[in-house]
């Protein structure tokens, strides 16, 4: 894990009296990251931005986590809970001997504190909080999670790093904002300065588990001493700093660099397959998208393989992909698929017919932030206006985006994306109270089923209704899978490609 | 001159007022909400508006600009909604970056510029000259983020002379931070070098041919102490202005060389300010660059009276 920093101190330098400078001197177990961006919070819980996910599971942890396959595995309980057979209460063994940052041990009390501030405070802690009756501590290192119903997704919202249910020492919370976060995880805090750099070393007082690691379960063993998450948000540079040799791990590079990362060899190519998957949000509160064959006829005229071939512009990025989760997913199945991909401006035209479309601009609304977003809204414009529609595509930047998508009255469509998320639940766009508000009576019976019922064989035949209502109603519409390109210094092990890529295992060998 | 100094403060007072109320509102009529961007994507717009709240963006607009006004009389530029800490020591941080990168470009364009000019108008059209002006055209046409992104992909990456980006890790030392400012002073340095050159020499033509130069010279005196003492000195108001907008410039931000390099700086800063609706921190930086300008320009004028006798406040 060396650094050697090349780099000479040219006249320019000698010439400003500042020659015979000494070029940084790196431990040999520092590892530098770069990310793309500056985490504005190091409280997991008060963001949903995947930033601040990647940095804080470093030094903050959750009750269970997940694993290589996806699934939840504990990280700070013992056990998998005690589920009562009625499914409304769990009963969860905490580990002994869990020390936080501060010096103070963990016990129950921190755990009940620190899940009923996630409740209070957290996006999907909240969404969760009708359903919650209590949650108590029945003993030093026991606690009890009390449901008023049974709800399928709540270990998975335990487990998920992102609005993440952290567990706190019970005296530093009361406030919203923290002063200062003191996690249990195998790295702590050490400096943060904005826009530079969050400097984590090695917590001595860790205890790591014994289960080989997988995923972000098993044994965390904090092999570096030390990891430098650094932000930096232009691509370029991020791509610049990695072949140079400044990043040990660089997140989020261009498609276009892949031959450059390949052919170097201070760097290999680290790639995602797949990462995730571009959405079209339809809004049902308001305008054109509350007309269901409306809905069809966009669904019907998207030239999919266009659009993908144009926002990612290379056949190892992306994959023309129906079903809601790719390959390999306990998810995956095929119900409705025949709708995806269709490609038909007739069959389009027809549904505006039968839609009764009035020339009333359908306005999708985008922004440069994601350039394939933008890329894939111009090419759809063109197949939607060959099949009828009056399209205005609203290009604003992502500040605007995330402040006019709140406001039904603002939009027809808005493009995000989304990684696969362990857990279909994990987002609410099925849900009757998302932002985009679909409600369909059967499709909302089937979400409520498919969040209270428990057995995993009737959750996936539920979750093939699901994914059949989506595509027959046009709740929302999954454009295809795309890869993520990441990029490591060669040699380093021990960093398994995610969405929130994980350092306590890495190393050099 | 004491009264002309205040004088010129006061009239600065005026300019941050108007600035300050210029970019309150404009800064408020650009639609983009800072508590959803704050939360992240899956945020719900109940989670925001709470946010909003808490923040104080739901009160009137001008209830905000008194209590900016009141709080900035204080000394006080309110806390940035992104870091949650007060903008004053946000923009220190990105004080020293800043400053060195604009003294290290200014000092390079300078070293590149004067003497060049200088030498072009001494020998008028000969191939120097010719070299140098077009030379100097091409180097102001070619945008600097392509300059940087070429030093930085075959200087730094390629040849490994220089770090590419960042400004130095936790072990960084002041002299070892300033190692990662020379490739991005270099490029910045080249860009500005132009304006200077061009300026010095068509000042210095103006001057040499003047009635004294030739005075100077039919006295016997020598070339050298003809163009440096005589010719330089009379040329240099012109050249000590450009120099100062060229340095307030730098100063108020090299935004695209900042983010090629991932440079903390206020460049930078500014505009993931923007990006991120931190309206304090937008506020906060263009009240300092208001500020900086004024009083550049002040110093420039008072250098004036240093180098120009006949100059009178």
């Amino acid at each position: 894990m060396s650094l050697s920093f090349k780099w000479i101190v040219p006249a320019a330098l000698a010439a400003a009296g500042l020659s015979g400078t000494a070029m940084p001197a790196f431990a040999e177990t520092n590892l530098t990251v770069a990310i793309v961006g500056e985490p504005d919070t190091l409280d997991p819980m008060v963001s949903t931005k995947d930033v601040v996910s990647i940095v804080t599971q470093h030094f903050i942890e959750t009750l269970y986590t997940f694993d290589a396959s996806w699934d939840v595995a504990p990280l700070l309980a013992t056990t998998l809970p005690k589920i009562s057979a009625d499914g409304t209460l769990y009963t969860i063994e905490l580990r002994q001997g869990i020390t936080f940052h501060d010096g103070s041990t963990m016990d129950s009390a921190d755990v009940v504190a620190s899940l009923n501030r996630w409740l209070t405070v957290a996006t999907r802690g909240k969404s969760v909080a009708s359903k919650i009756v209590s949650v108590t501590a029945t003993g030093p290192y026991t606690i009890e999670i009390q449901l008023s119903e049974p709800y399928a997704p709540l270990l998975s919202l335990l487990a998920f790093s992102n609005s993440a249910a952290a567990v706190y020492p019970e005296e530093i919370l009361g406030a919203d904002t923290l002063t200062a976060v003191v996690g249990t995880g195998p790295y702590e805090v050490i400096a943060h300065v904005p826009d530079q750099y969050i400097q984590v070393g090695r917590f001595a007082g860790y205890v790591p588990r014994d289960e080989e690691p997988s995923g972000s379960a098993g044994r965390r063993a904090a092999l570096a001493d030390e990891i430098r998450f650094v932000p930096v948000p232009d691509a370029n540079t991020r791509v610049e700093g990695l072949l140079s040799g400044q990043y040990d791990y660089a997140d989020a590079l261009p498609a276009e660099s892949l031959a450059r990362v390949t052919a170097n060899t201070v760097a290999e190519p680290v790639i995602l397959a797949p990462f995730g998957w571009p959405v079209w949000a339809l809004n049902h509160k308001a305008g054109l998208m509350t007309n269901a064959d409306i809905r069809r006829a966009v669904q019907a005229a998207l030239p999919i393989d266009d659009m993908l071939y144009a926002a990612f512009g290379d056949d190892n990025f992306f994959m023309v992909d129906g079903p809601m989760y790719p390959e390999g997913w306990v998810w995956r199945n095929d119900a409705g698929v025949e709708n995806y991909n269709q490609n038909s401006p007739a069959k389009a035209a027809e549904y505006l017919k039968a839609g009764g479309y009035d020339g009333t601009p359908l306005r999708i609304l985008t922004s440069h932030q994601y350039e394939f977003h933008f890329k894939m809204a111009e090419v759809a414009k063109v197949a939607l206006e060959a099949a009828g529609f009056k399209v205005q595509l609203d290009v604003v930047d992502w500040a605007t985006l995330g402040q006019q998508r709140n406001d039904p009255a603002l939009w027809d469509i808005y493009i995000s994306h989304s990684p696969f998320l362990p857990e279909p639940a994990l987002t609410d766009l099925y849900a009757s109270t998302s932002r985009l508000g679909w409600s369909e009576p059967g499709k909302d019976a089937v979400w409520d089923k498919f969040t209270t019922t428990t057995d995993l064989a009737e959750r996936q035949a539920l979750f093939a209704d699901l994914q059949r209502a989506n595509f027959e109603d046009v709740g929302f519409i999954k454009i295809g899978g795309f890869n993520a390109l990441m990029g490591q210094k060669t040699g380093l092990q021990g960093v398994t490609p995610s969405p929130w890529p994980n350092f306590w295992n890495a190393t050099y060998q | 001159m004491t009264r002309y100094i205040l004088k010129r403060l006061v009239g600065m007072l005026v300019v941050v007022l108007i600035v300050l109320t210029i970019a309150f509102v404009i800064v408020r009529l650009a639609p983009g909400d800072p508590a959803a961007l704050l939360l992240g994507p899956d945020a719900t717009p109940e989670d925001a508006a709470e946010l909003r709240e808490k923040l104080g963006l739901n009160s009137p607009i001008l209830v905000q600009y008194m209590a900016f006004l009141g709080n900035a009389v204080r000394g006080d530029l309110g806390n940035s909604l992104f870091f949650n800490r007060p903008v004053t020591e946000v923009l220190l941080a990105r004080a020293e970056p800043t400053t060195f990168l604009a003294l290290f470009s200014l000092l390079i364009s300078l070293v590149i510029a004067v003497p060049i000019g200088i030498y072009a108008a001494y020998r008028r059209g000969s191939w120097l000259d010719q070299s140098a002006v077009s030379t100097a055209m091409l180097a102001a046409s070619v945008p600097s983020f392509w300059t940087g992104l070429m030093f930085q992909r075959y200087l730094a990456t390629e040849m490994g002379w220089f770090p590419a980006s960042d400004y130095g890790g936790p072990d960084a030392d002041f002299i070892s931070r300033m190692g990662y400012l020379v490739l991005p002073s270099i490029v910045l340095g080249i860009v500005n070098s132009a304006l200077i050159l061009r300026f010095t020499r068509a000042s210095m033509l103006d001057i040499l041919g003047e009635d004294f130069v030739r005075t100077a010279r039919s006295k016997g005196m020598s070339e050298r102490r003809v163009v440096l003492r005589h010719a330089l000195k009379n040329a240099a108001i012109p050249i000590i202005t450009i120099i100062g907008l060229t340095f307030a410039n730098l100063v108020s931000g090299a935004v695209v060389t900042e983010r090629v390099f991932n440079l903390p700086g206020m460049g930078n800063l500014v505009v993931n300010a923007v990006l991120r609706r931190d309206y304090p921190v937008i506020q906060g930086t263009l009240i300092v660059v208001a500020v900086l300008y004024v009083l550049i320009n002040l110093m420039v004028d008072l250098v004036y009276l240093l180098v120009d006798k006949r100059v009178r406040y």
